[in-house]
């Protein structure tokens, strides 16, 4: 089981290596943020420094790659399933869960890589950190990616139309974005929002991340983060390899 | 019998939007026993439930109702030791784009349980076998049809099974590398392998294969080799097009070595042996009856001609 979910790997590292490009162009964004947009916060620190700001954003900067990139990890599945590829591993002595296992892991792997790019150009800027805090962190991206990976791949294993699923995930990502405090903190929003935030596993993520960079590890957000997305990592996969077994009809 | 399939059926449950749903019986009731080292054939024109028959053999699909053993394994309770047992070669390929060709055999072979060099070693023998030595490095997609064909085959053989599905392998494919492909999958047979495919092709069905099925509708129409299904309509058949083919064909049964006549798209097909010699005969019987010919030719009787007696329609218009 571990060997073929290993093997899966590989074969998807091996591809990832041959083209670079797109995990590349799928940090700029996050970069361009960190660069463009987290100087306007100092407006709204304490003292003002973009040290501060940096502390507020770079968590932000880091789950938006979690879910920009991950989120968009099954559309290579999509075509799998029609270009046989799925079809003939199912028949094959492959273990399927490491069908889908071995592709998350991929993914995890690949987002811890982007976080440690990130954090580099936060540490540039000026971001001054612990160790324990990029550890976690790291972390936390790990099991972040796991959710969001594994929803990407049930989702398109049970829709299998790209249009179908670039509008789900279009759907629930403005929302997700905006309810989790990622562009601004949740604490300068109106009481409904912070509610509505609490809903949102995200929103428990970026509040981790915050307080991990600010160096308050006994906050609560950090355990309630990690056990959430365990637990939602554990359902998604679930899900995901049903919806391979259900691919024969 | 490498496959043994008994009154095999699979229903699908197909959505048609606003939650109605509508059920397909995409097989409906196939018995099939293929012996070993046997080149067997599934033909039949689109939509006759070629696939979904393999698919359940090959432990993809799992059947409705029925039972089939491979290899000696059940194929529902005991699904991975079949697929120890069997190569699959489905219709799309199942090559990763995006990969050379070489890495994708090399992990079929450790997912079948090589270790790295063992895998490393069969791999290259598979690409010694099927000539794909030079393009092993090149990514998947920068390859032609028949190039993917034969990394597809390939990577169906990596686990050496003693039997191989192929679904519609020369589908798309040139005659040229058809040829060759046909070429190949005799030489599987030679080696002890058996191979069981599906195709809609009448000449491959005929020069490939050692036994067939003709499927249609989810059914078993006819069996047995090519050479025994012509036979049961006649060795020669002759298609006439004229303006009375009601009478024509009234008359045409009334000959002695006329064995059937078949309607089909305006044209009347009448079977009998020996048509070299009958055929002034034919003629002088439509002459006195009175029936201008149009058109007259004289051919060899083939599968279609067996598909058009069970079926009452050609397989060329099937589809």
């Amino acid at each position: 089981m571990f060997r073929h979910t290993m093997l899966f790997l590989g074969h998807e590292l091996g591809t990832l290596r041959r083209n670079p490009a797109w995990p590349i162009l799928g940090i700029m964004q996050p970069v361009l943020y960190l660069l463009l947009f987290a100087p306007l916060l100092t407006s709204i620190t304490p003292n003002g420094t973009l040290e501060e700001a940096l502390v507020v954003f770079t968590p932000a900067a880091l789950m938006m790659i979690a879910l920009f990139g991950s989120m968009f990890a099954g559309f290579g599945m999509i075509n799998e399933t029609r270009n046989g590829v799925l079809e003939r591993l199912a028949v094959s002595q492959a273990w399927r869960p490491a069908i889908i296992l071995g592709r998350v892991a991929k993914d995890m792997i690949m987002l811890v890589l982007q976080s440690l790019v990130i954090l580099g150009v936060a540490a540039l800027m000026g971001l001054r950190i612990g160790l324990p805090a990029i550890g976690l962190m790291l972390l936390l991206m790990a099991v972040t990616g796991l959710f969001a990976a594994n929803l990407s791949y049930g989702l398109a294993l049970a829709v299998r139309d790209e249009n179908g699923m670039s509008q789900i995930v279009q759907f629930f990502l403005l929302p997700l974005m905006l309810l989790s405090g990622l562009m601004l903190p949740m604490s300068v929003a109106p009481d409904w929002m912070q509610t509505a935030a609490r809903f949102n596993p995200l929103y428990h993520a970026v509040e981790a991340g915050r307080a991990m960079f600010a160096g308050d590890y006994s906050d609560t957000t950090i355990p309630i983060a990690f056990g959430l997305f365990l637990v939602l990592g554990v359902l998604t996969l679930t899900w995901s390899v049903r919806s391979l077994r259900k691919l024969a009809g | 019998m490498i496959i043994e399939a008994h009154d095999l059926r699979k229903t699908f449950v197909a959505r048609r939007g606003r939650g109605r749903t509508e059920e397909v019986e995409a097989v409906r009731g196939i018995d099939l026993s293929v012996g070993e080292g046997e080149i067997f054939a599934c033909l039949g024109p689109n939509g006759a439930g070629k696939t979904t028959t393999v698919r359940m053999l090959a432990t993809f699909t799992v059947p409705t109702s029925g039972t089939a053993r491979v290899a000696g394994f059940d194929v529902v309770k005991e699904a991975a030791k079949v697929r120890e047992k069997i190569g699959y070669v489905g219709q799309a390929g199942g090559i990763d784009d995006n990969a050379p060709g070489r890495a994708s055999l090399v992990m079929a072979a450790r997912i079948a349980g090589l270790s790295r060099a063992q895998a490393l070693a069969r791999a290259d023998e598979l690409m010694a076998a099927f000539s794909l030595a030079e393009i092993a490095d090149r990514p998947v997609k920068t390859l032609s049809g028949g190039q993917k064909r034969r990394f597809s085959l390939a990577i169906g053989l990596v686990n050496r099974p003693p039997l191989v599905f192929l679904d519609e392998p020369t589908t798309g494919l040139d005659p040229q590398n058809r040829a060759n492909l046909w070429d190949e999958i005799r030489a599987l047979r030679d080696q002890g392998t058996s191979v069981l495919l599906t195709t809609h092709y009448l000449d491959e069905a005929d020069a490939l294969c050692d036994r067939l099925v003709i499927v249609d509708h989810g059914r078993i129409v006819a069996e047995g080799t090519a050479a025994e299904l012509k036979k049961e309509v006649a060795g020669d058949v002759v298609t006439l097009r004229l303006d009375d083919l009601a009478a024509a064909r009234a008359l045409l049964d009334a000959e002695p070595y006329i064995k059937e006549t078949q309607e089909e798209g305006g044209s009347l097909r009448a079977y009998l042996d020996d048509g070299e010699h009958n055929l002034p005969a034919l003629l002088r019987a439509l002459e006195a009856g009175g029936l201008a010919i149009r058109s007259i030719a004289l051919d060899r009787a083939t599968l279609d001609d067996v598909f058009l007696k069970h079926t009452g329609r050609s397989l060329r218009d099937a589809a």
